[in-house]
This record gives structure tokens, C-alpha cells and sequence, in this order.
């Protein structure tokens, strides 16, 4: 087990009406991938914006820890490299520029985030695009502009949210194979994605959201374990229906829960079976 | 955080936020060329239109009608003025059947453009008086200028007719006409040529000044706020590592730059106008002292620095640009009817409770230091509530900076 890097305490966060996570708690470690795994929806993407700081929970909190202390969220910022959903590129500036204005908010000089950029975009096929301004690129070069941003800085922890979305085969291997690396070098990342087969090529941890609550955290063989299947696809499916939802619910809550649920529901069908008829 | 390593991040992000907005050739366009060129425009070509049309207008043969019952011989002096004002007339009969001011049987022709006006004269022998009575169109250019040149000759010709009827009764005609006569046709006013720039130019300059403020600011304002979350470029600006108030004063320094660079191209256009192209004519620069340049560039910025924090505020609290400018659009009138408003507040013994009133202070501000008067206890006042105003302004567009939702809340 890799030295504990940020850690989620029974977060819920609530939009309205609306359980975006419902007492969410996980622990990441340094150098592991992890695929945050669910449809849309699920959370994911309030999950992220919960790390970055970009939204409080409601209740509990998340700690960023960093030599062995733990600090404030607002702290981590310095310390992650984020892909958001929406590449946020600014297409009046180059490429470059894009990267070197969120290098120097982070406090990185230049010529750093220079040498980095480089590297990574040669891992990325990107070099001689570098100069251009980003109001022509493709959705690919935009997603692999933006990445390369999350990465010059030198980030401890990258974030990045479907980051392959919308993108060709050739460029998602890149990108796939990129993280890799980072892998390889010790970087943590988490993985925000839909698809089950690109988190299990990636990732070597798994976390499953549905609905806004922790449905499976573990790997990808503990995950074929637990819910007896033979495809992870299958695990998915189980883990996410709304039968795994009930039994899990019912084994969880009690007397008096289980009562009011039977009777609603009971009355759900009365309505519906009138309106059939 | 050290003071200047937060210094840094706020330049940096001001300083992308111009680079960004300057690359926009509509930009170069809204703030460099329009606020340059638009008092020279109006100082230069107004004028040269505005004469051409009148020359244009001046030149126009027009056709008019007399009705009289009298012989032309009478009336020579006035045919002879008509002549020599491209009135093309003709002389018909006074209907007497018809009522002197009725225009209902002449009305049809005005309106078609047949004839331009008619002059209906008539003579009273008891009391030697000529009565005239002028049908025109004020709606129809050529009516009004044939009743404009009308007009004209009838006075001529009343001043002629004046003149030989006092000759001959055997009167002295200028102690008649004129019993008082000015010294010098200019009286001894004692303002120089510079103060009665400056009481003009007062105002003049505080009106545009902050109509030009308020709608210079708008659109970087909805730019940087509104179109950063529709364009999905706030939500990786706000994963940096800065804090919203240093993200906000970023933007502002920006925008504020920007609205800066507008106005002092507009008074550079203004300067120009009227140092080299009305100069020797109507106005002169006004003499203004150190101070008073300095306290109106600081009423400029108090002022900038409350439209601006304002406007982004409200740019922020919108979901996109449309709804930015909708909101925008129409608050602008709180800018623009103040402005209005102050030039109609008399200076004079002005109560000191407008120097705190939002917006009007300011402009009353300028309109003093324009006119080169300096009151500490005016200064003081519109001096300590803009910094209110501004702080508070600033406050509350720091306030939306904070909200959750300027990321959408779900995926």
C-alpha cells in the first residue's frame, strides 16, 4: 500500500433536491490509477470538482495530504493537474500560450514548463503544433492541448475527466498510452470514464459510482470476484441495476424504513395498475 | 502566499486576459479606433456635412404663391428680394370669399410639392398697414426653407418701408431705430477664453466621459466573466491554484486597462479636435492647474473602478454571454441618466448632498474641475463615497467570484 495522497470523508453533496454523492468516502495513495467508473450522471464529475475545490461538500470533507500532514483542499490545487470534462482552451492563444498561462499560476517558470511540455507532447504527437493558435484544432488536438497543460506544471496528482471522450482511436491510444508512462513514473492519476474496457487497460484500481454512492472500489479481479461474473461489463451491470440497488438497500435499513418503503411502493403500483386500466 | 507572489498571478492573469482581448480585431476596432476618431468626426466632418446640406438646401429654386389684393408695383421691394432668394413666384388675386388664415385650399398643393409656400398679403388703407399670412409644411424640407427665405424678405421689407416712412415724416431714422446703442458689438465679459472653454467643455466632457466608461467596459466585462463559463475555459481556471479574489482583480486590472485606453484616446481625440481643427474658431483649450488634471483622472478612475466591478459582477452572475447583455444593456441607464441629469444641476451654491449621490458625484466632480474651481469639502465628499461605492462594488463582485455554480453543478 503507496503513501496516503488525498482522502474523501463521508462527503455528500447535494444540488436542491439533488444527491450528487451521498456519503461518499475513499482514500487515494501515490502512484496509483484509478478509474472512476459510472454512467452520466453517476457523480463523477462532481466528484472531481469536490477534489479540486471548485465545489464544498455539504457534509464531510476531503484532505489533501502532503509529507505526512494533513492540509487543506484548497492546498491541493498546487499539487494536481486537472483535464475538466470541457477542454477550456482559450482560441485566441497558441497552444503553448494555453499551457504557459496555467504553468505560471502555478508558480512554474517558464522555461520548466517548457522542457516538460515538450516531452510530453512528443509522447503525444503534438510538437509541431505547439505555435498554433487552438481556434482550429481538432477535438483531439484540443484534449491533447488541454492535457498537456494538466501535465507542465508537474502536478503530483492528475485528474482527468473523460479524457478520451470524443476522441479517435489513434489519439485515445495515445492518450492511454501517455498515462502509462506517468504510471510508470510514479504519478497518480485518477481516471474518470464510462467505459469499462478503457478503465480496465488503464486503471489498476477501480471505483465504481452509481447514483451518486460508492457501489465497488477495489481491482479489476476483485471486482469479477465480488460480483460472480465473468466480464467486468457484467459486473457493471449488476453492481448498477436497480435490483442490486433494492436488496442492498434492504439489507442495509431498518424496521420502520422497510415498512414506509413497501407501502409507498405498494401504492406506486396501485397508481400505475389504474392508469392501465 | 507572499504579497508578491499574489502581485505576480494577478499580472499574469490580466495580462493574458489583454492579450487575448487585443487579438480580437473587433477589439483594436471598439477601443482604439472609434473612441480616437469620434470627436475628431464630430468636430471635423459634422460641420462639412451639416454646411454642405445647407448649401444644397440654399440652392433650390423654389415655387411660391402670392395671394394679394394688391398691384405688384406696391410690393416691388419684396419681388425683387424674392428674386434674389431663388423664390420662383407667381401673383394671384386674394380670394376675399376665403377666410385670411384658411390653409384648407392651398393645403393639397403644399403637400404634393407643387408649390413650396404661399404668402398671402393684403393692404389696409385706414391704418397703412400691411397684414401677411405664410402657408407652409414645417414637415417638408423645401416648405420650410421657402418660408425661411419668406420670412426673410418680409423683413427686409419691413425695415425698408420703416426707414422712408420715418424719412418721410422728416424723423432722424437712427435715433428712431436706434435709441441704444451697444459700445462694442462683444460686451465686457470677463472670462477668459479659457474659462469659457472650460464652463462649455464642462458639459460636454463628463457626459461622455461616463456614457463611454459604462459601454467601453461592457463587453471585455461579459468576455472574461460570462463568455470564460459559456466557453468552458473558467471551470481549468478555477482548478489553479489562486484565490477567486486574485482571479477577480486579475480581470478587472484587465478591463479596467481597457476601459483606460479607451477614454484617454477619446480625450486624446478630443484634445486633437479641438486644438487643431477648431482652434481659432469657437473654442480653446481649457486652462485647467496640476491639481484639478490630477483629482479628474482620479474621478475617472473611482468612477471606472465602481462600472467596471459592477458590470462584472453581474457579467459573472449570468449563465451566458446572451443573458450577460440582457442584463447589461438595460443597466446602463443607470449610468447614462445620471449623466444626463448632473448637467442640469446648477454648480452654484450647489447643496453638499449631491457629492455623495452614486454616479452623479463624480460627474459633478468633473464638471468643477473643468472649470478649473477646486471646493476641499466637495473634493472630500465625492472623494470618500466613490471609494464606498467602488469598495462596495468591488465586494460584491468578489462575492460572485465564490459561487459554486459558475461550474455548471452536474456532469
Amino acid at each position: 500500500m503507496g503513501q496516503l495522497l488525498l482522502s474523501v470523508k463521508n462527503v455528500t453533496k447535494t444540488f436542491g433536491t439533488l444527491n450528487a454523492l451521498e456519503d461518499f468516502s475513499i482514500d487515494i495513495e501515490k502512484g496509483a490509477v484509478i478509474g472512476l467508473v459510472g454512467s452520466n450522471g453517476a457523480g463523477k464529475t462532481t466528484l472531481l470538482r469536490l477534489l479540486c475545490g471548485l465545489y464544498r461538500p455539504n457534509l464531510g470533507n476531503v484532505v489533501f495530504v502532503k509529507d505526512g500532514n494533513e492540509k487543506n483542499i484548497d492546498k491541493f490545487r498546487e499539487a494536481v493537474g486537472v483535464l475538466p470534462e470541457s477542454t477550456g482552451l482559450y482560441h485566441r492563444l497558441t497552444a503553448w500560450e494555453n499551457i504557459r498561462y496555467h504553468s505560471r499560476l502555478h508558480g512554474v517558470p517558464d522555461s520548466i514548463s517548457w522542457e516538460r511540455t515538450l516531452r510530453f507532447s512528443k509522447a503525444l504527437s503534438m510538437s509541431d503544433d505547439l505555435m498554433r493558435h487552438t481556434r482550429g484544432f481538432s477535438r483531439g488536438m484540443r484534449q491533447k492541448t488541454a492535457l498537456l497543460r494538466a501535465l507542465a506544471h508537474g502536478p503530483e496528482i492528475l485528474l482527468l475527466d473523460e479524457p478520451t471522450a470524443g476522441l479517435d482511436v489513434t489519439s485515445a491510444r495515445l492518450v492511454r498510452k501517455l498515462v502509462h508512462q506517468l504510471k510508470e513514473e510514479g504519478g497518480t492519476v485518477i481516471y474518470s470514464t464510462h467505459n469499462l474496457s478503457e478503465a480496465e487497460k488503464v486503471c489498476d484500481r477501480i471505483i465504481i459510482l452509481h447514483n451518486g454512492q460508492l457501489r465497488f472500489d477495489g481491482s479489476n479481479e476483485d471486482l469479477l470476484l465480488e460480483t460472480e461474473t465473468k466480464s467486468l461489463e457484467d459486473a457493471y451491470v449488476k453492481l448498477t441495476s436497480d435490483d442490486a440497488r433494492i436488496k442492498e438497500k434492504e439489507e442495509t435499513e431498518g424496521w420502520f424504513a422497510k415498512k414506509w418503503r413497501h407501502l409507498f411502493t405498494r401504492k406506486i403500483n396501485y397508481t400505475a395498475t389504474m392508469e392501465d386500466e | 502566499m507572499s504579497l508578491k507572489k499574489r502581485f505576480k498571478i494577478i499580472f499574469t492573469i490580466s495580462n493574458k486576459e489583454l492579450i487575448d482581448y487585443v487579438r480580437d480585431w473587433r477589439t483594436l476596432l471598439a477601443v482604439v479606433l472609434v473612441p480616437l476618431l469620434m470627436f475628431p468626426t464630430i468636430f471635423f466632418v459634422l460641420p462639412i456635412v451639416m454646411q454642405s446640406e445647407l448649401d444644397e438646401r440654399q440652392s433650390l429654386n423654389l415655387e411660391v404663391l402670392i395671394e394679394t389684393n394688391q398691384n405688384s408695383s406696391e410690393f416691388e421691394f419684396l419681388t425683387i428680394e424674392f428674386s434674389d432668394n431663388l423664390l420662383n413666384y407667381s401673383i394671384i388675386d386674394l380670394n376675399t370669399d376665403v377666410e385670411f388664415n384658411d390653409t384648407s385650399i392651398i393645403m393639397k398643393d403644399i403637400k404634393n410639392s407643387k408649390i413650396s409656400s404661399v404668402l398671402r398679403l393684403s393692404y389696409d388703407l385706414n391704418s397703412s398697414i400691411w397684414n401677411y399670412y405664410i402657408i407652409y409644411d414645417s414637415t417638408q424640407e423645401s416648405s420650410g426653407e421657402a418660408y425661411l427665405r419668406i420670412s426673410n424678405a418680409l423683413s427686409k421689407w419691413e425695415d425698408n418701408l420703416t426707414s422712408e416712412r420715418i424719412n418721410d415724416a422728416g424723423l432722424n431714422e437712427e435715433a428712431i431705430l436706434n435709441p441704444l446703442q451697444p459700445e462694442e458689438s462683444i460686451q465686457g465679459d470677463i472670462a477668459t477664453a479659457a474659462e469659457q472653454a472650460g464652463f462649455v467643455f464642462s458639459f460636454i466632457i463628463p457626459l461622455f466621459v461616463s456614457i463611454w466608461t459604462a459601454t467601453s467596459g461592457v463587453q471585455p466585462s461579459i468576455d472574461i466573466t460570462a463568455g470564460e463559463r459559456e466557453r468552458g475555459t473558467l471551470e481549468s481556471l478555477l482548478c489553479a491554484p489562486c484565490s477567486r479574489l486574485e482571479l477577480l482583480l486579475g480581470k478587472w486590472l484587465a478591463v479596467t486597462c481597457i476601459v483606460a485606453v479607451s477614454i484617454i484616446l477619446q480625450l486624446a481625440g478630443l484634445v486633437f479636435a479641438i486644438s487643431f481643427i477648431m482652434s481659432g474658431n469657437l473654442l480653446q483649450p481649457p486652462e485647467l492647474s496640476i491639481f484639478s488634471i490630477l483629482l479628474f483622472l482620479l474621478a475617472v478612475s473611482v468612477f471606472g473602478i465602481m462600472v467596471v466591478a459592477l458590470e462584472m459582477a453581474l457579467a459573472m452572475r449570468s449563465r451566458s454571454v446572451k443573458e450577460a447583455g440582457s442584463i447589461l444593456g438595460p443597466m446602463m441607464l443607470f449610468f447614462f441618466l445620471p449623466a444626463i441629469f448632473a448637467q442640469f444641476i446648477n454648480l452654484e451654491s450647489i447643496e453638499l448632498f449631491w457629492f455623495a449621490v452614486p454616479a452623479v458625484n463624480v460627474l459633478l466632480a468633473m464638471r468643477e474641475l473643468l472649470q478649473n474651481e477646486i471646493y476641499f469639502i466637495h473634493v472630500f465628499v465625492w472623494v470618500f463615497s466613490s471609494l464606498i461605492y467602488a469598495a462596495a462594488a468591488s465586494w460584491y463582485a468578489s462575492r460572485q467570484f465564490l459561487r459554486e455554480d459558475l461550474v455548471e453543478s452536474l456532469s
